[in-house]
């Protein structure tokens, strides 16, 4: 990423161009790019269909958009942590969260609280696993979770026996569904609470700052005395426990459970990240940006729907749409010096 | 400068390329070693569990299975051994034989237009996806992920429901048998045959090159990029090649067919020794990876395990490969 | 070549520098740190794009934009930073980028009799060494002979060898050069870049000084003493100058250096420390033993200043990641302030207060991407933090203003990313997050390596500083003016092992080079 290096206190560079200088760095946030291109999509949704706009249906994109926006919480965190940093499991793992959750819970209140901490703890264990592997085994975090996502799919088969059956308590389902504040669902608010979770998580504790001192360096982060190991394995463990909330929020929305509720929230989640303006090898970036990301491929998604294409054009459109996002930053670097 | 070599040296070179073989055997890491172990591990493995194994109907529909997926594993491993990864190629298989199905229509005089199609459809999605890649030099995985999205959806307008039909030459040839081996055994030859020549190619050459370091690469005057975008357009090729023989083993278009082989292309890749980063691993550990993985799986369907059981069996079974393989990859980057 | 230009940023690399040499002919190119003159052969060799340049090869004008460009017209180079691929085998490597081949492919027995060839012209150098072995199986100096033989196949007219001896030894060497020879012999050009002066003697016929980015004299070697050679690179009769530096090409910008105008970065010499044997030493190691070095006896107490001497490479760096605990001590103790210690992880040695300033500031001191606050605060975090957790962002950003203070650390933000700043202040603010953690002993890896010569200065000031405050510190120099300015006492290491240790008193450049080459003596060499 380009920066520019400011003049020292005391040497006045032109009031103007250093405005110009700033804006320029504005409109090349990928934040600002990512909102940007939200706004514009929510436009061309309005022309196309009349009422996309609407504030409820705005409400709805959002709450669609907050489970994956949970999920990819979990993401940002590993992805920051660097060395190829990467979780494959986020989608089973929140998908084992829903099920096991709803099935302590069985559609009643008392189960709630078990039916929360242990599915959560389970995660946890599981992203455990992801660590240790990753810092101790020196697995790729590619691989590793790739495989997880395979095991997490077995414990999954083994505790349902093929069947998924559960239901989410009825306080779980308020809070996600139930209307609080100007008709806005609850799971908004958690979002947004997570998202000031996370955010202090990144900004505000020892752990976060040593997050982004190993993505950007391991080697200078281990030389400057951060216990790097230990703060990689945590990231992991954050990675699954944020996917686990996830789809226990999700199960919340949708009340009872399928096999692959949130398995197709991964790659979504990969890209939430990305868009959002962290750099897949880590050390630059936050949740922030994630969050917007993933308003930004929920709308997008719902404009294909609305758009009437079909769903094999809706494929398509996605992915190039992807393609173009991303092209406007996140380039590598040229060889040549 | 002296001049090269005359060409009287014919049994020193002779002696020369056996010193080669020994040395290579020699210098056999522990990787590669794995690579085999893992490999007599699933085959021991599945004989015992199979009774039927080595029998001819159980070896032509085994090997009928393994012959897309060894495919779909080279063509992984040529982008991966050149530093990047696909995670679109199951979509272009998906694609490409969707395409070819179409254009088959079922008919016998069409059936190698319908290959070459395939083939063609293959390597233009690895064109693009090579493009992508190599001039916008935006990260694989992404890239990838998003020309997948295309591909899908492009196999469903050509294909919305599967269908169609194919010539029956080529499938109840695939079933066959020629002098007592099946066709699929041949077919896996003949994919081993392939890499051997094209391991000897130029293209190859460098992609180990660019993938073990780009700028060592481009200071010894490789075209990088050129490199990159034709490793990827391989890949799609033989993922083409792999569209027609899962054409040939289904009888039939299905627009749905190639979603699962991407990653198993990965999990094969990985248990045959090829490092992730690039540079590094031989086509043939990616096929020996693939049988690995579909023996292993093949194994566990056999093995009496509880229908409940054997997803968890399975997850925990590849997980481990997968770990003893990255282990014993001896990480360049290795601090004490 | 002439009127070479090229600027870094806000550094001028080269300043019109110039460089003449006939076939046949071994040229040296000379200069001290940071010159210009890695710069200027690598305009020549396409690596580095020069702003301006006007090029002519047997008097025809030339453009050289790339790599290829320069390969076109039979350029070849031989750097001490490898090209090879180490997974690939020798002969693969040897042939890289101009490999035969038949619609494709590759020519096999082709490839197997040019690399043959190649390496048969390396003589007795790549003794055992099969055309089939993985380069990553190979030791440097093999290494940078197969890098030497990538060349040769190429057929070049003109050679540039860029410290490419570095990491041989003397009977590769003289293989190397016997090379050379028969190159000239056949009508290429040489240029031979090197700051061993020995090897320039023997070797080359003519040399051109490069100083601060221009060219500054031509010679023929065998009319020029030895004297009047580092007369011409410094920049005045001997006796301590301190040339400007411009930047290599591994780390960032710098402040725009002093051309021609020589500032010794030093005060007066500093009094040698109370010799106070009360107090338990800082460090003690015994027959200290690791990879790169072997048996060490160190004792360093407080306020000292040990430098460690010697040719680069002889284990320096390897003892002080070792005493961070960087990397694995296999034998020997370590006693820090009486106390035995054993450190795994560099983490237990700064707990200990243990500080290393690395030697490779890009990739093993910054986080390049974050910004300087982070890179201030990295160390001490958890100290300031409540409950060694929570962060206050006040408390840190007093803490990194005091060391931007302190230091002098010219930057403009601290939020600003630490890439953003010179080689100098980059150093700085290593220096600075260690500081905030209140080290005892702190070990300095060629401390000055790539910064201007104010910085410099005041980096010898703060060092000086911290002796006084009666903290440890031992430094690795590349510059033999530097530990003589600065140690208190100069441990010479030789192929891992302690061979000298020169007091104060006997301290002179001229007894570090003695005892550094007193080594070459023993080896056999003139």
């Amino acid at each position: 990423m380009s920066t520019v290096t400011r003049p020292a206190p005391g040497v006045g560079a032109a009031p103007a161009a250093e405005r110009a200088a700033r804006l320029r760095r504005v409109a090349r946030d990928p934040i600002v790019i990512a909102g940007a291109v939200t706004v514009a999509l929510v436009v061309v949704g309005e022309l196309v269909s009349p009422g996309f706009a609407g504030w409820g249906q705005i409400v709805n994109m959002l709450r669609v958009a907050s489970f994956l926006g949970v999920v990819a919480a979990g993401q940002t965190i590993v992805i920051l942590s660097g060395g190829g940093g990467i979780d494959l499991s986020v989608g089973k793992v929140a998908t084992f969260a829903a099920i096991v959750g709803s099935r302590i819970m069985q559609g009643d209140d008392a189960g709630v609280v078990a039916g929360v901490v242990v599915p959560l703890a389970a995660c946890a264990l599981i992203g455990l696993g992801n660590g240790l592997g990753v810092t101790l085994l020196r697995i790729p975090p590619f691989v590793m979770t790739l495989g997880m996502t395979g095991v997490v799919y077995g414990l999954i088969m083994v505790y349902t026996n093929g069947r998924a059956d559960g239901r989410a308590a009825p306080a779980l389902t308020t809070l996600v569904n139930g209307e609080l504040v100007l008709g806005l669902p609850g799971v908004l608010f958690l979002w947004a609470a997570i998202a000031v979770l996370v955010t202090w998580l990144l900004r505000r504790t020892t752990f976060g700052w040593r997050l982004f001192a190993v993505g950007a360096s391991p080697e200078a982060a281990e030389l400057s005395g951060v216990p790097v190991r230990r703060t990689v394995i945590l990231a992991y463990v954050a990675g699954s426990v944020f996917a686990g909330l996830g789809g226990l929020l999700l199960v919340g929305y949708t009340e009872s459970v399928m096999l692959n509720l949130a398995d197709d929230y991964t790659m979504p989640a990969i890209a939430a990240v990305i868009i959002g303006g962290t750099l897949a090898a880590g050390g630059v970036g936050g949740y922030l940006g994630t969050a917007v990301g993933a308003v930004t491929l929920t709308v997008l998604t719902s404009l294909l729907t609305t758009l009437d294409i079909g769903s094999a054009w809706r494929t398509v459109v996605n992915g190039v749409v992807l393609v173009a996002l991303l092209s406007f930053y996140g380039r590598q670097k040229r060889l040549r010096a | 400068m002296t001049d090269i070599v005359p060409a009287g040296r014919g049994r020193a070179a002779g002696q020369d390329r056996l010193a080669g073989l020994v040395a290579a055997v020699r210098q056999a890491r522990m990787s590669t070693w794995m690579v085999v172990a893992l490999l007599v591990v699933a085959v021991a493995a599945n004989a015992s569990v199979q009774s039927n194994f080595f029998t001819p109907y159980a070896m032509t529909s085994t090997t009928a299975t393994l012959v897309p997926l060894v495919l779909v594993a080279l063509a992984q491993a040529v982008v991966v051994i050149g530093g990047g990864i696909d995670l679109s190629i199951g979509a272009s298989v998906t694609v490409a034989s969707v395409t070819a199905v179409v254009v088959m229509d079922g008919r016998e005089d069409r059936l190698l237009v319908g290959a070459l199609v395939a083939i063609a459809v293959g390597a233009a999605c690895g064109l693009v996806n090579g493009l992508i890649i190599a001039l916008l030099r935006l990260q694989p995985i992404i890239v990838t992920f998003a020309t997948s999205s295309v591909f899908a959806g492009a196999a469903l307008l050509v294909l919305p429901t599967p269908g169609g039909s194919v010539p029956a030459t080529i499938t109840r040839g695939y079933r066959d048998t020629l002098l007592g081996v099946p066709a699929g055994a041949w077919l896996l030859l003949a994919t081993l045959a392939l890499w051997f020549l094209l391991s000897r190619t130029r293209l190859v050459r460098h992609v180990y090159a660019v993938g073990g370091d780009p700028v060592a690469s481009y200071a010894s005057l490789i075209p990088v990029a050129r490199v990159q975008v034709l490793s990827y357009v391989l890949c799609g090729a033989l993922g083409g090649v792999a569209a027609v023989a899962l054409l040939a083993n289904s009888g039939s278009g299905d627009p749905f067919v190639g979603l699962g082989m991407t990653l198993d292309s990965v999990a094969a890749v990985v248990i045959g020794g090829i490092a992730l980063s690039g540079g590094r691993g031989s086509g043939v550990g990616a096929v020996a990876g693939a049988i690995t993985l579909a023996l292993i799986e093949n194994s566990i369907f056999f093995a009496d395990v509880p229908t409940n059981y054997r997803p968890l069996v399975s997850g925990v079974v590849i997980i481990a490969a997968l770990a003893l393989s990255a282990f014993t990859m001896t990480d360049r980057r290795r601090r004490r | 070549m002439r009127g070479v230009r090229k600027r870094y940023g806000g550094v001028r690399a080269l300043d019109g520098a110039s460089l003449a040499a006939d076939r046949g002919e071994v040229h040296g190119l000379l200069g001290p740190n940071g010159s210009g003159k890695s710069t200027l052969n690598k305009v020549l060799t396409g690596v580095v794009a020069a702003d301006d340049a006007e090029i002519t090869i047997d008097g025809t004008p030339v453009r050289i934009t790339g790599p290829a460009d320069a390969a076109r017209l039979g350029i070849a180079a031989v750097y001490q930073q490898l090209t090879l691929l180490p997974e690939l085998t020798v002969e693969q490597n040897v042939v890289l980028g101009v490999e035969p081949t038949t619609a494709g492919l590759l020519r096999g027995r082709e490839v197997r009799a040019t690399a043959r060839a190649c390496l048969d012209r390396l003589g007795d150098a790549l003794e055992g060494v099969a055309p089939t072995t993985r380069v990553t199986d190979l030791n440097p100096g093999q290494q940078q002979l197969v890098e030497l033989a990538k060349a040769l196949a190429r057929r070049p007219r003109v050679l540039v060898l860029d410290e490419a001896t570095a990491s041989l030894h003397s009977r590769q060497v003289d293989e190397v050069f016997r090379i050379v020879r028969e190159l000239t012999a056949d009508g290429v050009l040489v240029l031979f870049v090197s700051h061993r002066l020995d090897e320039v003697y023997e070797i080359c016929d003519r040399a051109t000084i490069v100083r601060s980015g221009r060219t500054v004299a031509e010679v023929a070697i065998a009319d020029t003493p030895e004297q009047r050679l580092v007369e011409l690179m410094v920049g005045r009769p001997a006796a301590g100058e301190e040339p400007a530096t411009a930047p290599s090409e591994a780390t960032g910008p710098t402040d725009a250096p002093d051309a021609g105008a020589p500032a010794r970065p030093t005060a007066a010499p500093r009094p040698a420390p109370a010799a106070d044997d009360a107090e338990a030493p800082a460090l003690v190691t015994r027959g200290l033993t690791g990879p790169g070095f072997t048996g060490v006896d160190l004792t360093v107490r407080p306020g000292e200043i040990v430098g460690l001497g010697g040719l680069q490479g002889q284990g320096q760096s390897d003892l002080l990641l070792a005493l961070f605990g960087a990397r694995r001590v296999t034998g020997g103790e370590i006693e820090l302030a009486g106390r035995p210690v054993r450190f795994r992880t560099p983490r237990q040695a700064a707990r200990a207060g243990v500080a290393l300033v690395p030697g490779d500031r890009g990739t093993q001191g910054l986080l390049s991407v974050r910004p300087i606050q982070e890179n201030l605060s990295v160390v001490s975090l958890e100290r300031r933090a409540t409950a060694r957790t929570v962060v206050r962002p006040a408390r840190e950003r007093a803490a990194a203003e005091r060391m931007v203070d302190a230091l002098a650390i010219k930057i403009g933000r601290l939020a600003d990313p630490v890439s953003s700043l010179s080689g100098g202040n980059q150093q700085k603010v290593i220096v600075g997050k260690w500081l905030l953690a209140e080290p005892r002993l702190v070990l300095l890896d060629d401390p000055t390596k790539g910064v201007d010569v104010g910085a410099k200065a005041e980096i010898y000031d703060l060092m000086r500083s911290l002796a006084a405050r009666g903290v440890a510190v031992i430094f690795n120099s590349s510059e033999d003016r530097e530990l003589v300015e600065l140690a208190d006492r100069v441990v010479v290491l030789y192929e891992g092992r302690v061979r000298t240790e020169i007091p104060r008193d006997q301290l002179t450049v001229d007894a570090l080079v003695a005892s550094a080459f007193q080594v070459g003596v023993e080896e056999g060499r003139p």
